[in-house]
């Protein structure tokens, strides 16, 4: 909402700086949102001299004048009739900005240069006479800028206003706010017009078939008007809030709208058919063109003014190209009615069409200042269009729109607040914006808030009124108390944070990408038909296809993230990200929300180093990196499996695991397959892994249990076989585990080894058997009898062989 | 007795001064504890004493026996390592082999550093669902279908029912529907926008709080969000509450701080106003407590929120909110 402050001192005395105004407009409630100077447009207009005056050489209406503008001479070509030598003139120089909004450039005109313009006080939106440029006084010193020199000030504040206020959506409405802030009169503009007979009656009428949505439609009508330009007063009042003036009759229901917050509309009367007014819903597939001439579609449940025939305007929201004022135009029907906010508000929306008007109708605007608002229009109208009002008014008013009576409680208000105010100073705070205050008893007052302001209907509103005027920040602090119970933090958040915990200590950065992922992402990533996460939730509104679809995978958001930093030279990169993927359910139904944790490396196994050569990261990295944190986690029975070959789609066949917890899948490692590294334009591999975090946070003990220090020592023995190159080491690791020996503590494989010598085929696997009881030291001999078992059930059971 | 004892220690700690290299030491080693070494003479001519003077003297002569040897052994490694340090001497200037650590997102830093000031304080942590209901999102909030209110945030929609949270307000209700009072909740998480430029990204993070018991007051608010502000910024950082409007709270009040840049003078950060817009907040309104059927007119609290991204913006002085979500490496590492 914009204000100038010219035009808000016509009905408040303001004794604040601008400043101080702007302050407590904002610690109202009413945020500021900027302060300028209207007349910076005038900037580049110069107080200059009409030096000589020669006739154009190709123009016989056209004269060359040489300028002076303080700092020099310009020429200037100008068509004023009164241009003249020695005249005081406002001179625009390029760069100015004209009230039709154009920019003045130096220019050519029929063959001779223009490095300027003379104005007249239209072009300077200081007047409204175009016929000749405006003389100056003459003792007004040359080359100071027109603004100080004419002391042009005025100051236009723009205030960002909540949706509950609709009754600042005017100027008079602010008015009233700065007189409870200054606890000073307000003048309202004079709006009263005595109904003298009923002649209007005669002429035309209002019916209104749909009460719910217009409760009352208020008109008067005008004759003899004559359509023109606005007089001066008026374009100016417009132009200080960036309204564009049109003409006489269309400035003044603008006027009012913006004076009183009431939307109005002008009827060309004698375009009505059957000089009547019908008020009713529109039929389906109706079409209508509106002032701004576009074809509008208009549903059933839109409100539509009609006259005998056909629509003439959509209620509150614009009128029709039909029935606008023109300039023969000679009788005027003026309309000021309360619409239902609701129904405004869906038309606007369907219609994609947000006016003036619909704004405030949507909103709500006062449902007792109908009449008010007509009458200053009417009056307005004939006193600069020499109209005659008809005696008389139609205010039909099928559903009166009651104002709510609140009864507050003193000592519920002050507990809510934390304030100890008395009775009358509450009252006198809400008498200040104009409500009506009555003692009801001991601790209640009953209030009736002002018709215009239809956010108020509950106690407590009235307490935040009273909060704002006496200043929020005058209310003391306090702290609360709050039970101590304690309740023990959320188990995914604190495995949430551990698990981030950890990554960060294995050398990785967190990344947050986008909660939506491309349409499109599904097929990069190669997914079949039939995968779980091609059910994916489609938004409806999407900004980019790009943010089409919430994902179902971390994945394309990790290897965009990939692909933006290798573009930027970064290729020594460790990422990871916990976040939420999402499946569709039935539909209407909330999707499944399942939370993953992605990891990624890519480029070197090592920082980069003076220490050791640059080497790539492999599989092997990672997978040790999943290791150490299911390790940390405490997470028991953890097993990688070989994943067959077309079970993922964007990892490489051969090098990717299933990751298992308790026989449970949980996860995946892995490269990124080539194809997918295609279709996220990525030029360098990278391994991956995913686990989902849902499923492993059970998984997570709650406690912790030491474990006695073993007390007596360790006895080891390794072991080598030549096996099939085929045979996994972990089949063979498994195989002596499950043979429960209880005196094998643990096994640290060592080496892998294929080529020369062992046999084509064939590789050479070692492991460390290391043997241990907790209740004795071992003897060598039992160990070799034991070591000797184990040994020869593996070499029967892979087929293996000892080195020779 | 020609040399006392305690003549023979100073002398020898006097010629180890001025020794420098491990001969001359083991040299000293030989006059002093040697078989003819001096100590070891006045050793020896202890049994001549009296004695009455023997024992004392024996113990006497023995410490500074050991004293010597401790000092004399001392001297030799000193030497020795002296020596061969000229050989092993490395480049202590050389780069330490890199024990390469990751770093955690300024969002995760930021969320965490919010929440443990409310867990101080005594909240609990709760989140709740990305995607929710039309009801949840909105009406449970007191924001009816076709109200104006809705034109405050740009909604993605994924059915006319089902919504990207807006805001992560839905929470509350959530809550207070499971938890009888009093409710002390804090709930972090992603929100959605229907908006995209310089000062907006699509997803952004939100804190959202809750006290709600039968005795909570706009004076409470204002000292648990002054306490909050205090920690996150520090105790210079002023407070301005502001009249605004949400449909889930009345009254409401835009919490402003005095600019962090700045401290008021007013800078390109704070738009030269000296203050920033960091929260919105307000006692929650009394048509959520019918919403959860809380008991008519006996419940009072409060609720509030906050843009993580913003408030880590001023922390780290960050200038643009799309570098949250780009996850450019270089951005990454530094915090």
């Amino acid at each position: 909402m914009r204000v100038s402050l010219s035009w808000l001192k016509e009905y408040i005395a303001i004794e604040m700086s601008v400043d101080r105004l702007v302050d407590a407009l904002t610690m109202v409630g009413l945020e500021v949102d900027s302060v300028s100077d209207r007349y910076t447009y005038l900037d580049r207009v110069l107080v200059g001299r009409i030096r000589n005056v020669r006739p154009h050489p190709n123009a016989d209406m056209l004269k060359c004048c040489e300028v002076d503008i303080g700092s020099g001479a310009i020429d200037v070509v100008c068509g004023a009739p009164n241009a003249r030598k020695d005249l005081a003139v406002a001179v625009a120089l390029p760069g100015a900005v004209l009230t039709d909004g154009t920019v003045l450039q130096k220019s050519v005109i029929r063959g001779t240069a223009s490095e300027g313009m003379i104005c007249s006080e239209k072009e300077l939106g200081l007047g409204s006479d175009g016929s000749g440029v405006l003389e100056l006084d003459n003792r007004l010193t040359t080359g100071r800028s027109l603004k100080s020199a004419l002391e042009l000030a005025d100051t236009v504040i723009d205030i960002d206003l909540t949706p509950n206020r609709p009754d600042c959506l005017s100027i008079i409405g602010i008015a009233r706010e700065i007189a409870g802030i200054q606890k000073t009169p307000l003048r309202y503009p004079d709006a009263r017009l005595p109904i003298i007979g009923n002649a209007v009656d005669e002429l035309t009428s209002v019916t209104i078939e749909a009460p719910d949505l217009c409760p009352r439609y208020a008109a008067r009508l005008l004759s003899g008007v004559t359509v023109a330009p606005s007089p001066f007063w008026l374009q100016d009042r417009l132009l200080s809030v960036d309204l564009r003036p049109i003409n006489n009759i269309v400035d003044v229901t603008n006027f009012v709208l913006m004076e009183l917050g009431q939307p109005l509309h002008a009827f060309d009367f004698d375009r009505l058919a059957g000089h009547r007014i019908v008020v009713r819903t529109a039929t389906a597939g109706e079409v209508f063109t509106t002032l701004d001439q576009k074809e509008r579609q208009l549903s059933q449940d839109m409100l539509m003014i009609c006259d005998a025939e056909n629509p003439v305007a959509i209620g509150g929201v614009m009128g029709g190209h039909n029935s606008e004022i023109e300039p023969s135009t000679t009788r005027v029907l003026i309309e000021s009615a309360y619409f239902n906010p609701t129904s405004i508000r869906k038309t606007a929306k369907q219609l994609g069409l947000s006016t003036e008007a619909s704004f405030r109708f949507e909103r709500g605007v006062d449902p007792h200042g109908t009449v008010a608002a007509l009458n200053r229009a009417a009056q307005l109208m004939a006193e600069i269009s020499d109209a005659t009002i008809v005696d008389g008014l139609i205010d039909a008013h099928p559903k009166p729109v009651d104002v709510p009576v609140i009864s507050l409680g003193v000592s519920q208000t002050n507990r809510l607040l934390g304030t100890a105010f008395p009775a009358p100073t509450i009252a006198s705070l809400l008498q200040s914006i104009e409500f009506d205050v009555r003692p009801e008893n001991d601790d209640h007052l009953t209030v009736t808030p002002p018709s215009f302001r239809v956010d108020v209907c509950r106690p407590e509103d009235l307490m935040e009124e009273v909060a704002r005027l006496s200043g929020y920040n005058n209310i003391p602090l306090t702290y609360p108390a709050v039970p101590v119970r304690g309740r023990p933090l959320l188990k995914t958040r604190a495995s949430r944070n551990r698990i981030k915990q950890l990554m960060v200590g294995c050398g990785f950065n967190e990344i947050v990408t986008y909660s939506f992922i491309g349409s499109g992402d599904g097929d990069r990533l190669g997914l079949k038909s039939d995968d779980s996460r091609r059910q994916t939730v489609a938004i409806l509104n999407p900004l980019t296809e790009e943010q089409a679809v919430m994902r179902t995978s971390l994945v394309p958001g990790l290897l965009q993230t990939l692909q933006l930093n290798l573009a930027r030279q970064e290729r020594n990169l460790k990422l990871f990200e916990i976040g939420k993927t999402f499946f569709a359910t039935e539909s209407d139904a909330l999707p499944e929300e399942i939370e993953m944790l992605v990891g990624l490396w890519s480029g070197s196994r090592f920082a980069p180093s003076w220490h050791t050569s640059d080497v790539d990261t492999d599989f092997f990295d990672l997978k040790g990196v999943v290791e150490s944190l299911l390790l940390q986690l405490d997470v028991q029975q953890i097993d990688f499996t070989s994943l067959p070959d077309d079970d993922c789609t964007y990892t490489r066949p051969g090098v990717s695991a299933r990751i298992l917890a308790q026989e449970r899948e949980i996860g995946l490692v892995g490269e990124i397959h080539p194809q997918a590294l295609r279709r996220f334009d990525l030029k360098r591999t990278a391994y991956i892994f995913e686990l989902n975090i849902d499923r492993l946070l059970p998984l997570i003990p709650d406690t912790k249990l030491f474990r006695p220090i073993p007390k007596f020592p360790v006895v080891t023995r390794d072991v080598t076989l030549i096996v099939d190159r085929s045979i996994e080491s972990g089949k063979i690791l498994q195989c002596v585990e499950q043979m429960n020996e209880e005196l094998i503590e643990a096994l640290q494989l060592f080496d892998v080894f294929e080529g020369k010598p062992i046999p084509a085929g064939r590789k050479s696997i070692s492991f460390r058997i290391i043997y241990r009881s907790s209740t004795r030291t071992l003897e060598d001999e039992e160990i070799n009898r034991l070591h000797q078992k184990i040994t020869g059930q593996l070499l029967e059971e892979f087929k293996a062989s000892l080195p020779a | 007795m020609e040399t006392s004892i305690e003549q023979i220690l100073e002398e020898a700690l006097k010629a180890l001064e001025d020794a420098s290299d491990v001969e001359t030491a083991k040299a000293l080693s030989v006059r002093y504890l040697g078989r003819k070494g001096a100590v070891t003479l006045f050793l020896r001519g202890i049994s001549q004493m009296p004695p009455e003077k023997r024992a004392a003297m024996g113990k006497r002569a023995n410490d500074i026996k050991n004293t010597i040897d401790t000092a004399l052994k001392d001297a030799v490694q000193r030497f020795e390592t002296a020596q061969k340090g000229l050989e092993a001497r490395i480049d202590v200037t050389l780069p330490g082999r890199p024990v390469p650590l990751g770093s955690l997102h300024p969002i995760s830093l930021v969320t965490q550093e919010i929440c443990d000031i409310f867990v101080r304080l005594g909240f609990d942590i709760v989140e709740g669902p990305d995607v929710e209901s039309d009801w949840y999102n909105f009406e449970a909030l007191n924001i009816p279908k076709n109200h104006p209110a809705r034109d405050m945030q740009d909604t993605f929609y994924v059915s006319d029912n089902i919504v990207l949270r807006t805001h992560t307000s839905p929470v509350q209700i959530r809550t207070m529907e499971k938890q009888p009072l009093p409710v002390a909740v804090i709930a972090p998480g992603k929100v959605y926008r229907r908006d995209s430029d310089l000062t907006h990204t699509p997803m952004f993070h939100q804190v959202e709080g809750l006290l709600v018991d039968r005795q909570i007051s706009f004076g409470d608010l204002k000292g648990v969000l002054t306490t909050f502000v205090h920690q996150m910024f520090d105790e210079r950082t002023s407070l301005r509450f502001r009249p605004s409007f949400f449909p889930f709270t009345e009254p409401s009040a835009e919490v402003d701080i005095l600019c962090v840049m700045c401290r008021g003078a007013g800078c390109r950060v704070c738009s030269q106003t000296g203050w920033l817009e960091i929260l919105g907040s307000g006692m929650v309104h009394p048509a959520l407590y019918e919403n959860v059927g809380y008991p008519a007119g006996q419940s009072s609290g409060f609720a509030f929120g906050m843009g993580v991204e913003r408030i880590a913006m001023l922390k780290y002085g960050i200038d643009d909110i799309r570098k949250y979500f780009e996850n450019d490496i270089r951005f990454l590492r530094q915090f």
